[in-house]
């Protein structure tokens, strides 16, 4: 099967010393893509080039096979959504009104409601479980539920393509898995997704793919048991380590050795 | 307006109603009933206030004559007031105070500083460093108000050319206004510190921003490029909203945020420098506008319209009082908008400080 | 937007010889203070003069200087000096002694003065234009640091309303009294001439007291610079120093001010000028900032008295047109900031 959304000789950052380089990825449709790596590695900078947002200095995306960079922007976000690290809340916005905000793809100079706004809009909401906060001003909500009201104006843009830039920094723990098995429900729905996480056993956990960036390069790429090997964890963040199968879900998990 | 109504299986309706919807043919746009609600309410002053305007003082017309007078069956002396007196005035007060109020919402919003306008990155002080130029060295070979235009624009090429990178870094943008307001600012000073006194005190009245003695032509120029600028505002309104969220989210979304930032830059100084070319640099009506739009709305976005009606409602209120308060007599209607402004400010500000908002 | 880092400590010695060389670029500008104006004089007279062995004649012309050279230097020291507590405490690079409405206040007490009492002479404008200053200056920092987190924003916002409504206030008068008018015009250009010891006396000992002050300070901002919870950790009262140190920034410039009118970017720039050559230290800062101010603010007033002879240029049209393209540079090299 052909890649719904893949990376041809990426090049990325300025200058002479780029960020990514001559990266190849492809992502499968239906796959739950996680890319980790160390601070520093590109894994963030790589996703915004596959969501349109950074222009690489050479190489391509391509979406269905279509260079993202030959089609209109509107187009593009259409089918692939991003939600960035730190997206800035208007004052004064509801969260019904944050939702409506991914509908702006869909709408033209003139047309700027349709009665599928509103499906989307509801469903995003209730996938999120904020139906009942629709009127609610994003600033008075918890983090956890602002992060939701996030989700929800990204799934409203109604897109088969989820881009997530390390969407659980600043939660607490129970919020994060939360948020992860939000993702989870919707990856069995069909939506590909492509998230930045931080936590090694979070991303081996919920994804069905690891892809292990060190220095702007892919150093591995498979099933979770297959990334996260103590080796590939010494050699690229310099952590000895042991990795034993999670108790509950048998994915690995990362037991630092402590120094001696 | 329709609502889904197919759906079969719907656990729990969500309470956040849709907004109603003005649909018309192929046109269909969201409404914000409370904006609408404020917009009639602002289009009733604004109508009260130019009627005012026209009616009080010596020379008025009364406002049972009014209708007449404007269908063109007035005496000559009511003609007069109309056509040349005041009529000209009102109309230049109502398109620059919309041209200013709709600048600020524009930069205000992709600038995402609540305290931009044009005149932040020194648009004013260039029109004013023009004007005085114009006067000093060139007497009468250039007009003061194409002096002033050209000290805008050079200002803001200045500005341009000084970032590095154009109109689009908002933090460079402001460092430069600064530095080449300074300059501007410091050039008007030494102008009107070295001519005589009486045509210092003409120029100074000037650079405050003034309606006294506006022709029509005025009126058609600022009209012309307000209706010239419509288009491009009812392009960018959309990409504009969507940039408040950041500029990642809105390249995701296809909203293009650098170019829409250049564009929304572009179209403020534009027509920012309509409004200097007709009335002068007036403060602080593009900067406080927007502020009270917002606050009226209650609605998150640039509130484009109701800033235009505001601003103009502003500057036909702030003329009006030039025009008919006992201590407002010859005085420019800039230095009314400065104080008003500054004021109204002050009072946000305690306003939201003992809300713990800022 | 550049930020200040920790401070780091340059070697005493290395502060020492950069206080030397301060100090003999001020007496360096200085004497040219005194050897430049209209009648001109060659330093080996001005030396003559200094040492008491010069001819009458000589001497008048040069001592007319004094009084000039006398402003820039405590104008120049106490505006750098009010920049430097301003940019250290707001941890803002752009932040500037005006941001607190000093000016407007001078200027709204000049133009009420001219208008109630008549036409008076510059010596006349300090008194009122002190006071005015202070106040200004006060009631925005009153306002604008109330709660006590010593927000930028609140401080930048206070200082904006009260420049426009006391703006508005000077414009309406300005505009409404030709005579007030004209007193208002020339003092709002910004000039070191024309003004005589009494103009100086009557602000140095305000000024003084903002020197002590920020002397006071001086290690405190030392430790502000690591942010305000960092340097409450470190034990510092946060609170005195922010208060003090802007009070000091207030009177520094409501002193200036009033003696030689608004004088931009020397309170800006000069800040700058001291953190490139002694580094991040306020302690040595401070007493640095005291030589460069003098240093530049002469230098351009020698500039603006020879540049267009036989008139001259006010100190305030050339430090703007010497400040602002510095600036606009600067912004050139800014990283890019949103």
């Amino acid at each position: 099967m052909s890649p719904v959304l893949s990376a041809e000789g990426l090049t990325l950052g300025y200058g002479a010393d780029p960020v990514v380089r001559d990266l190849d990825l492809g992502v499968a449709e239906g796959e739950f893509t996680v890319i980790v790596g160390p601070n520093g590695c590109g894994k963030s900078t790589l996703l915004k080039a596959l969501g349109r947002v950074n222009k690489p200095m050479s190489g391509r995306v391509l979406l269905n096979g279509q260079d993202i960079r030959g089609l209109r922007a509107k187009a593009v976000a259409r089918r692939m959504a991003l939600l960035p690290q730190s997206p800035v809340a208007p004052e004064g916005i509801t969260v019904r009104a944050l939702a409506a905000r991914g509908r702006f793809p869909h709408h033209t100079l003139v047309r700027q409601w349709s009665p599928r706004d509103e499906t989307a809009i509801s469903r995003a909401l209730e996938l999120t479980g904020l139906a009942g906060l629709a009127d609610t001003q994003v600033g008075s909500l918890s983090g956890g539920q602002r992060q939701r009201a996030w989700v929800a104006m990204v799934l409203a843009q109604d897109t088969g393509v989820l881009l997530l830039d390390e969407p659980t920094t600043f939660l607490d723990i129970a919020h994060q898995y939360d948020l992860l098995e939000l993702f989870a429900d919707l990856h069995r729905q069909g939506r590909t997704i492509v998230a930045v996480l931080h936590d090694l056993a979070q991303a081996a956990r919920f994804a069905t793919r690891l892809v292990l960036m060190d220095g702007g390069r892919v150093v591995a790429d498979g099933p979770p048991g297959q990334v996260v090997t103590a080796a590939l964890v010494e050699e690229v963040f310099g952590l000895p380590c042991d990795v034993v199968p999670d108790p509950r879900t048998s994915t690995p998990l990362v037991i630092p050795h402590e120094r001696s | 307006m329709t609502r889904s109504t197919t759906r079969t299986r719907r656990p729990r309706p969500p309470r956040g109603a849709a907004p109603p919807v003005l649909a018309l043919g192929p046109v269909a746009l969201p409404v914000h009933p409370r904006s609408v609600l404020c917009a009639v309410l602002l289009l009733v002053l604004v109508a009260a206030a130019a009627a005012a305007t026209l009616a009080m003082g010596r020379l008025g017309i009364p406002l049972t004559r009014l209708p007449a007078v404007v269908t063109g069956a007035g005496e000559a002396t009511e003609a007069f007031v109309l056509g040349r007196l005041r009529g000209p005035r009102l109309a230049v007060a109502v398109g620059t105070g919309a041209a200013l109020g709709l600048a600020g919402a524009l930069f205000q919003s992709v600038t995402r500083n609540p305290l931009g306008s044009p005149d932040v990155i020194g648009l004013g002080a260039g029109a004013g460093a023009g004007a005085a130029f114009a006067a000093l060295v060139l007497p009468g070979v250039v007009p003061v108000p194409m002096g002033a235009l050209a000290g805008a624009a050079l200002a803001m090429a200045v500005v341009a050319a000084a970032t590095g990178t154009g109109l689009r870094h908002p933090g460079r943008l402001i460092v430069a206004g600064i530095g080449v307001a300074a300059m501007a600012q410091a050039f008007t000073h030494f102008v009107v510190s070295v001519m005589a006194r009486d045509q210092a005190g003409v120029l100074s009245a000037y650079v405050n921003g003034s309606l006294g003695a506006r022709a029509w032509e005025h009126a058609w120029t600022i009209w012309a490029v307000l209706l010239l600028a419509l288009p491009f505002v009812a392009a960018l309104a959309g990409p504009v909203t969507v940039n408040e969220m950041g500029d990642e989210l809105a390249d995701a979304l296809g909203a293009r945020a650098s170019a829409t930032r250049t564009g929304a830059v572009v179209l403020s100084v534009v027509l920012s420098a309509a409004a200097v070319s007709v009335a002068g640099p007036i403060a602080f009506v593009s900067l406080t506008a927007p502020q009270i739009a917002r606050r009226l709305s209650g609605a998150p976005g640039p509130n484009l319209a109701l800033s235009a009606l505001v601003g103009a409602l502003l500057l036909v209120a702030a003329d009006l009082a030039v025009q008919q308060s006992p201590v407002g007599d010859g005085l420019p209607v800039g230095i009314f908008t400065m104080g008003f402004g500054g004021v109204y400010l002050g009072y946000l500000l305690v306003r939201e400080w003992r809300k713990g908002v800022l | 937007m550049k930020t200040l880092t920790a401070p780091s400590r340059p070697g005493p010695a290395r502060a020492v010889l950069m206080l030397g060389a301060g100090a003999a670029a001020l007496a360096g500008a200085v004497l040219l203070s005194l050897v430049i104006g209209s009648k001109p004089t060659s330093p080996t007279e001005v030396w003559q003069v200094l040492t008491g062995g010069a001819d009458p004649f000589t001497t008048t012309v040069v001592e007319s200087r004094y009084p000039r050279t006398l402003l820039g230097i405590v104008a120049g020291a106490a505006l750098a000096l009010a920049g430097t507590l301003m940019q250290g405490i707001t941890r803002n690079p752009l932040a500037d002694p005006g941001l607190l409405g000093v000016n407007a206040g001078a200027a709204a007490a000049v133009v009420t003065a001219t208008a109630l009492l008549g036409p008076t002479s510059v010596a006349g404008t300090v008194w009122w234009a002190l006071p005015g200053a202070l106040a200004a200056g006060l009631a925005a920092y009153t306002v604008g640091s109330r709660g006590g987190d010593g927000g930028l924003v609140r401080l930048v916002l206070a200082g904006a309303v009260v420049s426009a409504v006391l703006n508005a206030y000077v414009q309406a008068v300005a505009l409404s009294m030709p005579e007030t008018f004209d007193s208002y015009r020339y003092w709002v250009v910004g000039s070191l001439g024309g003004r005589g010891y009494d103009v100086v006396l009557s602000v140095l000992p305000v000024i003084g007291v903002g020197v002590l002050l920020a002397f006071l300070v001086a290690g405190g901002l030392n430790a502000l610079a690591l942010g305000e919870e960092a340097a409450i950790a470190t034990g510092a009262n946060t609170v005195w120093i922010r208060s003090a140190g802007l009070v000091a920034g207030a009177v520094l410039a409501a002193g200036a001010t009033a003696a030689a009118g608004p004088i931009a970017f020397v309170g800006l720039a000069v800040p700058h000028v001291v953190r490139a050559l002694v580094g991040v230290d306020f302690r040595v800062q401070v007493p640095f900032a005291l030589l460069v101010g003098p240093t530049l603010l002469l230098a351009a007033d020698v500039v603006g008295r020879t540049i267009v002879r036989p008139t001259e240029l006010m100190v305030g049209v050339v430090t703007a047109f010497v400040g602002a393209p510095v600036l606009l540079y600067a912004v050139r090299k800014m990283r890019s900031a949103s």
